[in-house]
């Protein structure tokens, strides 16, 4: 969701210093997406603060009241709290499994595409075009206990390792954590291939041959040139894959189990089901609260501008 | 927002209705109240003199469809009685679909519907708040044709709010080819060897029931006490990893594809299912399955009252319940139904089929899930929800 700001074109170019007569103009051109969020998230986010502290008049009515009362918070992370606990550890699992992936996948498409590097992107992106949920639909065919993953990892007679390793469980793939964190991290590839790929398309290729003329190895000159000039790709790519993954409502419904369950379920459940307003109020403003420190962990003392977001 | 109804043979189902099933299943769980509330509410009826309309809720595929050039029942109904029918088949959940006519509801707004299909607990919670209209029965003569089992039921027992639309039994479906041998009862459900290839339905009712049975419970007055030996063990097989998934409708698939050995189901599904898969099998427990309905009701400030009293007396015609029978496979609530299809050499082998009409020795067995107070079901819902999505 972003809003274009239709591009406003001065007539005469002039540098804007301070004092200028185009203050205004950044702002005029932040505006939309500033309103949008505003509308569309901050405000929300503040009503469920006094709901969250609410008490519900009865199950059946939408009236609360507003007593402060706080032992809400205490009562949903006693009870939801490990499901929170695994919802962040699957997230953390997905992203780190994708940048395993995503990494060098990057690395070959930005350093070794050639003119293949837009039909590389393409087919990163492919997936895409079918939606979220038909997705996770088609995987529980492709790992269901007589589906094709399944039958090939039986020929390759990998099943008692795999099974040793807790990859399966009571040899089955579908329904566990295993396929929870691999839809995860499928649907979170693609936002981590593209940053990468911008971050190291900005590194100067005289700085590699620069390492070459000064006798570095390959290893030496991805390790002290590559790795440390992609870190921003790596930043923006990380948040945009943990962030959605932390709060994925399809991923556990379709290819987890009554114990691979994560928040946004329980959240969906506590308020459709449960008819819990205040407490799913507190779970949600908790969850923000998680995500929002993370991510001002990972962008500390960043400037934005280093930040290739796609 | 409206589909036209799928095309599907009378007798067979196809891979498509179970994928759409499921992805409008899915649909309306993650986008929840939002999805539906596109759909804007119309303007009263311009009185007696526009045109008569009528606009109804129920569950995907729960109709015979118009296709191959014969007119389903709505199609019907329209043609013999001028009213203009907006049926919608936007209601996957029950929990969502209150979710989403509550603010109205509760305000005191009518709805856009003049008539909506809802369990039987919910038509219970609704005729509790209020928020239902008695039934212009007056005009409904057919409502005579109601079966006796299903009269006066615990949730209506003056039957004056509500008027089932098909009922069924919750019992056991397995699949032999996984299992390998024969399944007698819920003990099966936590045996061993079914390790992990286990469904439980997210319909509380039916899969706690199921299990209160088993422990010799009387679920028709079920209490918070009588029901925690069954939630315990419930919550032993979760966490040992006996039970694989809590599903809605979509065991279905778990089901065919061979990843279910064995889970709670309904029987309307399985007499379907079976023609796509022989080897599945449906089973009502010795100790007991439950039987549930699904039901009618008018939602307070329907416009149309006289057009729901037609089609309720339309739907309650055995002739026109038998079309409905033969194509949903579930227990009809309209008696002479069974004498229909059998007359007709086509729909014959349904008029002997146990799980569309029960045997007296079968009635013998059946319990229906009684009442719950507000307070009650509060901590069950709880109870309940920390066992199947904690």
């Amino acid at each position: 969701m972003s809003a274009s700001p239709a591009s406003v074109r001065p007539e005469r170019r002039r540098p804007m210093g301070p004092g200028g007569r185009r203050r205004w103009l950044p702002w005029a051109l932040l505006a939309p997406g500033l309103l949008l969020l505003l509308l569309l998230y901050v405000l929300p986010l503040g009503a469920l603060i006094p709901l969250s502290l609410s008490e519900q008049l009865d199950r059946f009515s939408l009236r609360t009241v507003f007593t402060g009362r706080i032992q809400t918070y205490g009562e949903v992370i006693a009870l939801y709290g490990p499901v929170l606990g695994r919802s962040l550890r699957f997230a953390a699992a997905s992203t780190g499994l994708g940048l395993l992936i995503a990494y060098p996948l990057a690395w070959t498409i930005a350093f070794r595409g050639g003119r293949w590097k837009a039909a590389l992107l393409g087919l990163v992106v492919l997936p895409f075009f079918t939606s979220y949920l038909v997705r996770a639909i088609a995987w529980t065919t492709l790992l269901a206990d007589r589906g094709p993953v399944l039958a090939l990892l039986h020929g390759l007679g990998l099943i008692a390792p795999l099974q040793h390793l807790g990859v399966l469980v009571d040899g089955r793939l579908l329904n566990t954590p295993a396929a929870v964190i691999g839809g995860l991290t499928y649907n979170s590839l693609p936002f981590l291939v593209l940053p990468l790929v911008v971050a190291m398309e900005r590194i100067d290729p005289l700085l590699l041959d620069a390492a070459a003329d000064l006798y570095a190895s390959p290893l030496r000159r991805f390790l002290r040139v590559e790795w440390p000039l992609s870190q921003p790709g790596l930043v923006s790519g990380v948040l945009l894959s943990l962030i959605p993954a932390a709060g994925d409502v399809v991923n556990p419904r379709f290819l987890g189990g009554p114990n691979e369950r994560m928040i946004a379920g329980a959240i969906e459940n506590l308020l459709l089901v449960q008819r819990q307003a205040p407490q799913a109020s507190a779970l949600t403003l908790l969850l923000m609260l998680l995500i929002s420190v993370t991510a001002a962990l990972l962008l500390r003392g960043r400037k934005l501008q280093e930040l290739p977001l796609p | 927002m409206r589909q036209p109804p799928p095309s599907r043979p009378p007798l067979a189902s196809t891979r498509r209705t179970f994928l759409r099933r499921s992805i409008l299943a899915a649909t309306a769980a993650v986008a929840g109240p939002s999805l539906l509330a596109a759909c804007g509410r119309r303007a009263p009826d311009s009185g007696a003199t526009g045109e008569r309309r009528l606009v109804i809720s129920n569950y995907p595929i729960y109709i015979d469809p118009s296709e191959d050039g014969v007119p389903g029942s709505v199609e019907r109904f329209s043609k013999q009685t001028g009213i203009a029918v907006t049926y919608r088949e936007d209601l996957n959940d029950a929990q969502t679909f209150f979710a989403k006519v509550q603010p109205d509801l509760a305000a005191g707004r009518p709805i856009a519907q003049d008539l909506v299909v809802v369990p039987y607990w919910l038509a219970e919670r609704l005729i509790r708040l209020g928020w239902v209209e008695a039934l212009p029965l007056e005009q409904v003569p057919n409502a005579r044709n109601l079966m006796p089992s299903l009269r006066n039921p615990s949730w209506d027992p003056q039957q004056r709010h509500s008027l089932p639309w098909q009922s069924g039994i919750a019992g056991i479906a397995y699949n032999l080819e996984v299992t390998g041998r024969e399944l007698k009862g819920v003990d099966d459900l936590f045996a061993s060897d079914l390790r992990g290839k286990v469904g439980f339905l997210t319909e509380m009712r039916d899969t706690l029931g199921l299990l209160m049975l088993a422990d010799g419970q009387d679920i028709s007055r079920p209490t918070w006490d009588t029901a925690q030996a069954s939630f315990d063990r419930m919550q032993k097989a979760r966490e040992s990893g006996q039970i694989r998934a809590f599903t809605g409708n979509d065991y279905q698939d778990d089901l065919l594809a061979g990843n279910f050995a064995a889970c709670i189901a309904w029987s309307g599904d399985v007499a379907q299912l079976v023609l796509e898969q022989p080897k599945l099998r449906f089973l009502v427990p010795e100790t007991g399955g439950v039987l549930w309905a699904d039901v009618m009701v008018m939602p307070r400030g329907a416009r149309n009252r006289q057009a729901v009293a037609e089609w309720l007396n339309w739907v309650y015609d055995p002739e026109n319940a038998a079309r409905i029978a033969a194509s949903v496979q579930y227990i009809s609530p309209v008696q002479g139904v069974q004498e229909i299809l059998a007359a007709d050499p086509a729909t014959k082998a349904l008029a002997t089929n146990p799980q569309m009409f029960p045997d007296a020795a079968m009635q013998q067995r059946l319990r229906v899930f009684g009442p719950l107070s507000s307070e009650e079901e509060a901590r069950f819902d709880e109870r309940f929800a920390r066992i199947s999505q904690a």
